[in-house]
């Protein structure tokens, strides 16, 4: 596959090439050369200056990304970074969490809260030619029901009826329930836009790789295993309202990097190889936080956690749970793991960036290793081995831990699993670590009750409508595959639902807090830290940011910075 | 006058032996002749290279059998409030990310390490004995068949081949002396029938067949000992070799799970770290080629002195 010229030519040389910035650099050195007094600035340097500190025009971004999606949409985060760079969606959250309007400028819903409307944009179109309309907008709900994104179905299924176009921009959709979160699930990537064109004529193969929306750009070439490159969509007229500016990125383009060794990654910030990178790792977030900009962004939704096997084995005694979540400082745990960086997350439950966090029910597991004895005493396991750990009718308390290294799990978080390891081995915990290659984290081999006694990950989601997803439980017809710990509780699953179908914010924080307070009390999940997204950018550019839903990155206000405004603030 | 005075009858004569009296120029070289004959001067010639890697191969037993004598440190235990010290004089090489001691992990793998080694090196030899014995001796077709089943084998990068076990039958100890052993299985058994073929056109075994000896008899006294014996020192070449890969491996995250010390799991461990901890990379990687380099060294002693046995 060729790479197109334009992204091909030289960065640097690429950037900075207006005549303004020509003008200011000459005018610049002739002034300091005839007064002799270098460092003094000149009112017409001045003058010359001012459009260079502005957002410039040009420049490819050179983003490094930890891992690389299967597709460019699709229900993974990875896939909602990367769809967040050319798909709209029909609205987004601002930095309060207050929705605001994308493609849909206005919308209202109706007193039984079971059909909601939308109005649209008029004057967008998909990069394809085709209007986004109506009618696209019901294709769309349709289509991730119908299988075309497996995260949006599981967050809208059970709810969702149907959806169709009231006129060219009015679309409604019709609920079997209340769904409180509606607005704040449709703020996700996961949710975004696709010209119905590209959908029913192309193949599933084009779409994955080359997905066409109405978004800031567009997908130019997909070299598997090195780079994406997205380029700038022309026509671009659509942003949120939370946007810095309205019409086309500044920027002509991003290569969009996967480079999965964390110290590649940070090293190509250094050596300048990369203008911003994602993830950066723990042990660089000291020095990033010094030499550039540093943004962290902690993700709402289920943080990461230890999911107990609820149906079988040693985890299937509500008992044993519990002692397991006495039984080991977590706290001095993560502060450790992540070189105080990451917050540690007492909830099992949600992170505490999620709207309706409760934190007395996330802190109900103190590190108390006395009762976790107790609790294990009560429970049969009385008796211990020569190396120490608890034995009942003569079966070890030995447990199975699996988890997706280097893709759920990062380097760190692998740290913060063998401390737990360690720390449980005082209680009487035998914990056998088994980290999954990728290939073996997305087999689905390892995801049934028979494959693991707990398993570790995290879930994101804007909204407290996470733990719907997570603790809903699995039929033969509706299996859950989100239901980690194979939980089974009608009372938490009702309780869930009115929270989702409360009719005031104060009633959904309330079922939401009680919910937390039962899960807590069944302890079917222990938390360990907060999933987070952290991005370092090169002082040259300017103005990208993390969004708010799920906290990609967004490049379509980025610029680069005039050299000499770089230079001059480095002075 | 003869100057290879070294028969056993000169050896024995008084006169070269007094105490009192210097060498003659004659009964110098037949001083030093003597010497190079005595199983002390013999030692005293071997290189000082092969001593440190004898003392270190001492060394690396210990640790094998017994790490508790030489660790400082339960390997397991994390200290919190000190991740990633740099070495001191409570922790000579410096703490892990889990703040545990670097040295003591370090000592404790060394068994593990080893034991990939010798292991992944025994599959492989021993492999590599029974299908290079049966290209060697069992005639044109078994010779063609098992040729074109290694030039398969050939074709596939050893690392690559032992990925794809490990990914197949998951990460453990077993699975990665398995894997490696496997992967080196290959080259093994062409050398194998190599020698086999050599030894088999020699004189002694047609001597052999002429006699009438049975094909077994054969093959037992006089075409296995012959043509193994240079496999001894490849095989002690090996063990360091083996250890690399399984590091190899466990490096690109295809090894033993943790918090094993073995040592490719450590660098491994290490890796995310390296810009801020050098010890958790630098020291496990030395220990490793050390090992590697004393197998090595030995295996090339061995070689050496088991040439020099059958002239």
């Amino acid at each position: 596959m060729t790479t197109p010229p334009h992204l091909n030519a030289p960065k640097k040389r690429q950037r900075f090439r207006t005549p303004l910035s020509a003008a200011a650099i000459l005018s610049a050195t002739v002034l300091t050369a005839c007064s002799g007094t270098s460092g003094l600035v000149s009112a017409e340097q001045v003058a010359d200056r001012q459009p260079a500190d502005g957002p410039q025009s040009g420049g490819i971004i050179e983003y490094g990304h930890l891992q690389e999606p299967k597709c460019v949409y699709g229900g993974w985060i990875q896939e909602n970074f990367t769809a967040r760079q050319i798909l709209d969606s029909l609205v987004s959250q601002d930095a309060d969490g207050k929705i605001v309007p994308w493609l849909a400028t206005d919308w209202e819903v109706s007193e039984d809260q079971l059909v909601w409307t939308l109005t649209l944009r008029d004057d967008v179109s998909f990069t394809d030619g085709t209007p986004v309309d109506a009618e696209a907008v019901a294709y769309n709900f349709d289509h991730w029901l119908d299988g075309g994104n497996g995260t949006a179905a599981a967050h809208l299924g059970g709810f969702y009826e149907d959806s169709s176009a009231v006129d060219e921009h009015t679309v409604e959709v019709h609920l079997s329930a209340p769904f409180s979160p509606f607005l704040s699930t449709l703020s996700q990537s996961y949710f975004g836009i696709q010209s119905p064109t590209a959908l029913e004529t192309r193949s599933e193969e084009e779409n994955c790789r080359a997905p066409i929306g109405s978004g800031p750009f567009t997908v130019q070439a997909w070299e598997s295993g090195q780079y994406l490159e997205f380029v700038r969509n022309e026509d671009y007229n659509s942003a949120p309202a939370n946007a810095k500016h309205q019409g086309p990125a500044y920027v002509e383009g991003i290569r969009w990097s996967f480079i999965p060794d964390n110290t590649s990654r940070y090293g190509s910030l250094l050596s300048e190889e990369s203008d911003v990178i994602g993830e950066v790792p723990a042990v660089n977030i000291a020095q990033a936080r010094e030499r550039f900009d540093f943004e962290q962004y902690i993700t709402p939704g289920r943080p990461v956690v230890i999911n107990l096997n609820t149906e079988k084995g040693a985890f299937a005694d509500q008992q044993v749970r519990q002692a397991l979540s006495f039984a080991t400082d977590r706290e001095a745990n993560i502060e450790s793991a992540f070189l105080g960086t990451v917050p540690f997350e007492p909830s099992g439950y949600l992170s505490q960036s999620t709207p309706d966090y409760d934190v007395d029910a996330a802190t109900e597991y103190p590190f108390d290793l006395d009762r976790a004895d107790e609790l294990l005493d009560e429970a049969g396991w009385t008796e211990r081995a020569e190396d120490g750990t608890r034995l009942k009718a003569g079966e070890r308390l030995e447990v199975v831990f699996t988890y997706g290294l280097n893709t759920i799990v990062t380097p760190d978080g692998n740290t913060a699993i063998q401390n737990f390891q360690e720390q449980a081995r005082d209680a009487g915990f035998d914990i056998q670590l088994r980290p999954l290659t990728p290939s073996e984290n997305s087999s689905g081999a390892f995801s049934g009750p028979d494959a693991y006694d707990a398993q570790v990950g995290y879930w994101t989601s804007p909204h407290a409508g996470i733990l719907n997803i997570n603790y809903r439980p699995g039929t033969e017809d509706q299996p859950n595959g989100a239901n980690t710990t194979f939980l089974v509780d009608e009372g938490v699953f009702a309780t869930i639902q009115e929270a989702l179908q409360a009719p005031t914010s104060e009633d959904v924080t309330k079922h939401f807090s009680q919910a937390q307070h039962e899960l807590s009390e069944l302890a079917p999940a222990i938390g360990l830290y907060t999933q987070t997204n952290t991005i370092a950018v090169s002082d040259e550019l300017s103005d990208v940011w993390l969004e708010e839903s799920q906290g990609s990155p967004v490049f379509h206000d980025a610029y680069f910075r005039a050299e000499e405004s770089v230079t001059e603030e480095e002075g | 006058m003869t100057t290879t005075l070294n028969g056993p009858a000169d050896q024995r004569s008084p006169t070269q032996h007094s105490t009192t009296q210097k060498p003659t120029t004659v009964a110098s070289q037949l001083y030093s002749s003597l010497q190079s004959r005595r199983p002390k001067s013999r030692l005293r010639q071997v290189p000082l290279t092969v001593w440190i890697a004898a003392v270190f191969a001492l060394v690396l037993l210990i640790a094998s059998l017994a790490p508790s004598l030489l660790a400082t440190h339960d390997p397991r235990a994390i200290r919190l409030e000190a991740p990633l010290a740099s070495p001191n004089w409570e922790h000579w090489f410096g703490t892990d990310q889990s703040g545990r001691d670097l040295y003591s992990r370090m000592v404790h793998g060394a068994g593990q390490s080893l034991l990939i080694g010798l292991g992944a090196t025994g599959i492989g030899v021993g492999l590599a004995v029974i299908f290079g014995a049966w290209a060697g001796l069992g005639g044109r077709w078994a010779d063609a068949f098992i040729g074109r089943g290694l030039d398969v084998f050939f074709a596939f990068p050893t690392l690559l081949l032992a990925m794809v076990f490990i990914t197949v039958y998951g990460p453990s100890a077993p699975t990665l002396i398995l894997a490696v052993g496997l992967g080196t299985a290959p080259g093994y058994t062409r050398m194998v029938r190599g020698q086999i073929l050599a030894v088999r056109h020699s004189g002694y075994v047609q001597a052999a067949e002429a006699l009438g000896h049975s094909p077994w008899r054969i093959l037992n006294r006089h075409i296995l000992p012959n043509a193994l014996r240079p496999l001894l020192a490849i095989l002690t070449l090996g063990i360091g070799q083996s250890i690399v890969w399984a590091s190899g491996l466990a490096f690109l995250g295809f090894g033993v799970a943790p918090p094993s010390p073995e040592w490719g799991a450590l660098l491994e461990a290490g890796r995310p770290y390296i810009t801020e901890a050098w010890w958790l990379e630098i020291l496990p990687g030395l220990a490793v080629l050390a090992t590697a380099l004393t197998a090595t060294i030995l295996g090339k002693h061995l070689e050496s002195a088991l040439e020099g046995s059958q002239t």
